[in-house]
């Protein structure tokens, strides 16, 4: 469904790809994980084409990628929650929310896609009315991924959807991550916690200053000893 | 790189060409002098705008009001007309322009302290208010009648000579100088007010004062919670801002012999700012550059040009080359060289370019994966392990903060409610919960980013209850962000000075003139950053603006920059945030360290559960704004509602797998 051939994504002189070769199939949870810096952000955002690369090909399904503009990417069905939570501060949790839908044309099932991320995040209903700027963190995570969600996208990719949240949600979440994928969604998801973030995936990435250093199912990755040392934070 | 020897060949023969440029000109016969010198005044006028615009990041729209008010200072002591008892003295213009500039000054504070509250658009809505005020009230306060019942108190005072203006005003004096006649005295008059003030400036561009202002610009809440007043800092940007116009308005005027209101409208704000704007806010090339081009560009070469295309048009014969009067089209050609510049080169001809700084190309991805470095006893710094024994006397068993009752609201919600909450001297306190639980709104209130509707905090025995985060700073509590920070444009060295801000004590004036006390305790300052870097692995990284660092690094500096403000009470907002299982790792090690080795006391939120029962002494659960527990770690992961609201039975099975 998603590939990337030999990606090179530079920031002004600094590469930040430097060749990045992955696929995403069908009805996938795959994970990308790796340190700070290593560049999982970057491959996300050349994929939504925030970034270009300068080298290298992005296609979803039969389409180029890498030569769109962000907008028209996500009416192909790709969304993004972005890192850091980038809502809309002065409007209104429910304005946000609708904004997700925005590319959107069948108007009847909005409203049935607003009571689901509602049922995952019953605090979202709570503050209905608020403006974003006024949540807390962690409630600013949670209206960023439901966003997300309302474009009813094909596929998800999520960025760091467990920072900030507090345990019994990082169990939630991670349900929600399967939850949707079961209903259909592929997953890219980008993870610091990558032992739940192999959990729910079925296959992972791991990234290295800008390279895929090992490649293989998540249950794999789970006993491989780079992982595990590195990642896991196993002595 | 040019070599030390070049770049004094270089400097020669800039001030060589400065010094004889005057001479030059009349050699040639070109007459520029004139309008040179007049451009001069109009860089001194950017460059004092520059500290308000380019260092504090304050929009002001309405500068010229304060050019107006240094000329008129200098036409009002200084002219026969309004009857100064100054005028006709010798020494009166080297007196006045001194009183021009604190009169400025004076008027910068006035006109600056209403304005401290707001922010951004507003502010610059409020500068564009006084920009049309002050000419307004120059005009109109020329005949003044107070009549009172019968009784007339005041009758036709002339305060500021109305809509004539002031004419004349008194020219400098200096034996044997012809000021009268000659515009080269003026052009070196001008040149050497013009070096002292860029001199000034440079030097508080560097000073303790300068990094506050640019600090202000960057993030002004984190500037606050760092030590740094905003209210002071803002006013004395306003301040000297006006003082160096004062000086420019008192040349101004004592060189056109006459000042009228017209001189100093709408458009002037809007010249000068184009000057910044266009040369680079913030760089005092840039601005020097920006205000002679446009000078240059709107006294010679439209002038010039104009004279040629019509001679142009005079000799073939058409008529509309022959009328044409290029300088009607100045607001053209500004309006167009801004809009390119914004295009081509956003931060100004002389501007900084921002750029990712480079990695190594080949990093080795091993080296990479190990740059968490490891947190040594042994790389504290010493002087900050003095300054915790000095600080934490073994006399003192009462707890260092003590939080009572305290509640806060928003709007029809109660965001805190009635929190209590004790840190004992040395200990570590955890503040947990569900997200929107009030946690940060709690951080928010004890350092006084927020007012608490009820409550008392007491720190160290002294009520923490309406003082402001630079304040409560400088008594010994630092705190970090949730989402990170950091001045993004300033270096690592620079962020962690301004940590150091509260401690140091250099005044405006010892930040130009720079006694030994200063130059010392700047010194001291900067290796005392340099040590906070290296001790939290960031030795490489000084010259490094703050946003080019990686995340973990801009985690780790801002830890690095509260510790610089020497706190006895550390608060950290979820410091292991976006942080993988390694890097959480090495923050439990590094606070642990800041316990043990600095007796420092930390209240800490996190959601990270290794981190938080791995070394709270106390454990402190909110969910809606509500204290729902407290005890020790073990006790909190029994307790049946942390489970139910926070912990979930997922984490149990977690710890126990």
């Amino acid at each position: 469904m998603l590939e990337l051939t030999d990606v090179h994504t530079y920031y002004g002189n600094i590469r930040a790809l430097r060749g990045i070769t992955l696929s995403v199939k069908a009805g996938e949870i795959v994970t990308l994980i790796g340190a700070n810096g290593a560049g999982k952000t970057t491959t996300l955002r050349t994929i939504i084409g925030s970034v270009r690369p300068r080298r290298g090909e992005v296609s979803f399904k039969t389409q180029r990628l890498d030569r769109l503009p962000t907008d028209r990417i996500v009416r192909l069905g790709i969304a993004q929650s972005p890192e850091g939570r980038h809502i809309f501060p002065r409007m209104t949790v429910l304005e946000n929310l609708e904004l997700g839908a925005f590319v959107r044309r069948d108007r009847d099932a909005i409203a049935p896609d607003l009571e689901r991320v509602f049922t995952l995040f019953p605090r979202l209903r709570e503050r209905l009315t608020q403006k974003g700027g006024t949540l807390s963190g962690g409630e600013q995570q949670m209206l960023a991924i439901g966003r997300a969600l309302m474009a009813r996208p094909t596929l998800l990719l999520l960025d760091e959807p467990s920072m900030g949240l507090s345990p019994i949600l990082v169990d939630a979440i991670f349900q929600i991550v399967r939850d949707i994928n079961g209903q259909g969604t592929t997953i890219l998801l980008v993870e610091q916690n990558a032992r739940m973030a192999l959990r729910v995936a079925h296959r992972g990435y791991v990234i290295q200053t800008g390279r895929i250093v090992l490649h293989d199912a998540a249950t794999e990755l789970l006993r491989s000893d780079l992982v595990r040392k590195t990642y896991l934070g196993e002595k | 790189m040019t070599t030390p020897a070049g770049r004094v060949l270089g400097w020669a023969v800039l001030v060589a060409a400065i010094v004889l440029y005057p001479f030059a000109d009349r050699a040639l016969g070109l007459h520029t002098v004139h309008a040179v010198s007049d451009g001069m005044i109009y860089v001194l006028l950017a460059l004092g705008l520059n500290i308000v615009v380019g260092y504090a990041g304050l929009l002001d729209l309405g500068y010229a009001a304060f050019f107006a008010i240094g000329a008129y200072s200098m036409g009002l002591l200084n002219s026969p007309v309004l009857g100064s008892p100054l005028y006709g003295h010798p020494w009166s213009f080297w007196l006045c322009i001194w009183m021009a500039a604190a009169v400025s000054a004076l008027l910068g504070v006035i006109i600056g302290a209403p304005t401290l509250r707001v922010r951004g658009d507003y502010l610059a809505i409020i500068t564009l208010g006084f920009g049309e005020i002050i000419p307004v009230a120059i005009r109109n306060l020329g005949d003044i009648t107070i009549e009172i019942g019968g009784w007339r108190p005041i009758e036709r005072l002339n305060l500021t000579g109305g809509e004539n203006g002031v004419n004349p005003v008194g020219r400098p004096y200096l034996p044997g100088v012809p000021f009268e006649t000659d515009p080269v005295p003026w052009y070196f008059l001008i040149l050497v007010i013009g070096a002292a003030s860029l001199w000034a400036m440079n030097r508080l561009r560097d000073s303790r004062l300068g990094r506050a202002w640019m600090a202000i610009r960057e993030d002004e809440t984190a500037a606050d919670c760092t030590g740094v007043n905003p209210i002071s800092t803002k006013l004395l940007a306003f301040a000297l801002g006006a003082w160096f116009s004062g000086f420019a308005g008192s040349v101004y005027a004592a060189k056109l012999q006459a000042i009228t209101p017209g001189a100093f409208e709408f458009q002037v704000s809007i010249m000068l700012l184009c000057m910044v704007v266009l040369g680079g806010a913030g760089s005092l090339k840039g601005v020097i550059l920006g205000a002679m081009l446009i000078t240059v560009f709107d006294r010679v070469v439209l002038t010039q040009t104009t004279a040629f295309v019509r001679s142009v048009g005079r000799a073939t014969g058409v008529p509309v080359l022959a009328a044409i009067d290029l300088t009607l089209w100045r607001w053209f050609f500004f309006g167009l060289g801004l809009v390119l510049v914004m295009l081509l080169r956003p931060q100004g001809l002389a501007g900084r370019r921002l750029r990712p700084v480079a990695i190594p190309d080949d990093a080795d991805t091993a080296a990479v994966i190990e740059s968490a470095p490891a947190v040594r006893a042994d790389a504290i710094p010493p002087w900050l392990r003095e300054r915790a024994r000095h600080a934490a006397p073994d006399t003192a068993p009462a707890p260092i903060l003590e939080v009572q009752g305290v509640t806060k609201r928003f709007g029809g919600v109660t965001a805190v409610n009635d929190v209590d909450l004790v840190i004992p001297r040395g200990g570590i306190v955890s503040l947990i919960g569900p997200n929107g639980a009030g946690k940060t709104t709690f951080f928010n209130v004890v350092t006084g980013l927020l007012r608490p509707d009820a409550g008392r905090i007491v720190f160290e025995g002294t009520s923490l209850v309406g003082l402001r985060p630079n304040a409560i700073v400088t008594r010994g509590i630092a705190r970090t962000f949730q989402s990170i920070r950091l001045f993004p444009q300033l270096s690592a060295l620079d962020n962690v000075l301004v940590g150091q801000h509260c401690r140091l004590h250099a005044t405006v004036i010892g930040g130009v003139f720079r006694p030994r006390a200063v130059v010392v305790e700047e010194a001291r300052a900067r290796e005392r950053a340099r040590d906070l870097l290296a001790f939290v692995g960031l030795a490489g990284n000084e010259g490094d603006d703050a946003r080019n660092l990686s995340y973990g690094d801009q985690r780790r500096l801002e830890i690095a920059r509260a510790l610089a403000s020497e706190p006895r009470l550390l608060l950290l907002d979820e410091p292991s945030a976006g942080m993988n299982p390694r890097e959480t790792d090495t923050l439990t090690e590094l606070i642990g360290l800041l316990r043990r080795e600095l007796a420092l006391s930390i209240l800490l939120i996190e959601h990270h559960m290794e981190v938080v029962m791995g070394i709270s002494d106390r454990i402190v659960v909110l969910d809606y704004g509500i204290r729902i527990a407290e005890g020790n770690p073990k006790e909190i992961q029994r307790h049946p509602k942390v489970i139910e609201a926070y912990l979930g039975t997922g984490y149990e099975q977690d710890v126990n797998a």
